[in-house]
């Protein structure tokens, strides 16, 4: 590491004013961006700006300066410039400007020839992806839906959302991108998809699960109960003596796939009575299950 | 990769108000989205380069559009010189093939 004095070229004894000037002038002539094509000129400007964040920081300066410290690790980290960027952009990028030489495509030479072509091309340049996120809500994602976003100009775009949409899928929709900005094609708009959490349906993969809250006696006697599905209700049959916790499978009730549709999962919940109820209480009071029923013989050391 | 407003305001060590500032000027041309601005890595080291301009070398407000538009001019012009070049040694190289075929012909 070269002596930050020297980089800067001021005195050992130059005032903070003076090297900010010195530094100044170093950069408007080495800064990489206004140099786009001088691969010398980012050392030379990473040099000069190590220097100066040494020797602008009156402490960091004492310290160099009685030999505490010294030059090195004052170096930045390597940094992508602007023109890294502009010098592998393609054509129709959003800074681009080739105006530059209209002046000299009027000629018949191959050259000029050359330059027409490339201004057809620019001129016909693709227009811009733009990026958009949606929500959707859980259904949607299921059945598949027609949303229609609005966007910050006023416009508005349709967006076709399949059956069986997933989290963070992204919808392509073709030419409803930016517009070119001569006459080529407009880009494509990029939609991203976020699906918003159901009030009792969770989805995982294919499949559909849903708690259902069944009634003791529906638990214990069996029954006909309603369950609703993402295309609407129908009846499930709960077996005799189900006890809470078990899943009982609806087919082809979950989410479309290819070929048909996954399955619905259905985990009963015995609910009992939400207030406290005299008649369970005196049955139960008086009933013996039997020396079998010790649903907690499996916890026994 | 895409950068949301928060990161990019944090990356570029930028706050909001100059931003909108930035972008009224096109000076800075992020994508739009529904609910907000869609910055690119390019648009960040752009943004880079203007606080560069404004803080390390002391360029004023109207200078930074002067700037920034003479340098997408120069890299307008370097990228058609690139392509000048490739356009020449495409046309070049034929010539050469054929020459060295009527060589290898002559030989004989």
């Amino acid at each position: 590491m070269k002596d930050p004095y020297e980089v800067l070229g001021v005195a050992r004894t130059a005032a903070p004013e003076e090297i900010r000037k010195a530094y100044h002038r170093l950069a408007k002539k080495l800064h990489p961006d206004l140099n786009p094509g001088d691969a010398k000129s980012e050392a030379r400007f990473k040099e000069a700006s190590g220097a100066y964040a040494l020797l602008s920081d009156a402490e960091k300066r004492r310290q160099f300066d009685s030999g505490e410290i010294d030059a090195s690790g004052t170096e930045k980290p390597h940094e992508r410039y602007y023109r890294d960027f502009a010098a592998e952009a393609d054509a129709g990028h959003p800074y681009e400007n080739r105006s530059g030489y209209a002046d000299f495509a009027e000629t018949n030479d191959f050259l000029a020839e050359l330059l027409r072509r490339q201004a057809h091309e620019a001129r016909h340049a693709r227009g811009r992806d733009l990026y958009f996120h949606v929500f959707i809500e859980f259904l949607d994602a299921v059945n598949g839906a027609t949303k229609r976003l609005t966007l910050p100009d006023g416009g508005s775009l349709e967006v076709a959302i399949l059956p069986g949409v997933l989290e963070g899928q992204t919808v392509r929709l073709r030419g409803k991108g930016a517009p070119s900005r001569g006459e080529g094609e407009a880009g494509d708009a990029l939609v991203e998809i976020s699906i918003n959490p159901h009030r009792f349906f969770t989805r995982q993969g294919d499949d559909i699960h849903l708690d259902l809250p069944v009634t003791l006696r529906e638990a214990v006697l069996g029954g006909q109960v309603k369950v609703p599905t993402p295309t609407g209700s129908v009846m499930l049959t709960v077996p005799k003596g189900s006890n809470n916790g078990a899943v009982l499978r609806l087919k082809g009730k979950g989410v479309v796939r290819p070929g048909g549709r996954g399955d619905e999962f259905v985990r009963l919940k015995v609910m009992l009575p939400s207030e406290s109820n005299p008649e369970l209480e005196a049955f139960l009071s008086h009933w013996a299950p039997g020396p079998e029923y010790d649903p907690r013989r499996e916890l026994q050391t | 990769m895409i950068i949301d407003m928060p990161d990019f305001l944090q990356q570029a060590q930028l706050d909001r108000e100059t931003l909108e500032v930035w972008i009224e000027e096109e000076w800075l041309i992020p994508a739009r989205t529904t609910r907000e601005l869609a910055f690119s890595e390019m648009d960040l080291a752009r943004a880079k380069l203007i606080r560069d301009l404004t803080k390390d070398l002391g360029v004023n407000h109207e200078g930074v559009g002067l700037i920034l538009n003479l340098v997408d001019q120069v890299h307008g012009l370097r990228k058609t010189l690139a392509d000048v070049l490739c356009s020449m040694h495409a046309r070049a190289a034929p010539d050469d093939a054929d020459s060295s075929r009527d060589e290898n012909r002559a030989a004989p």
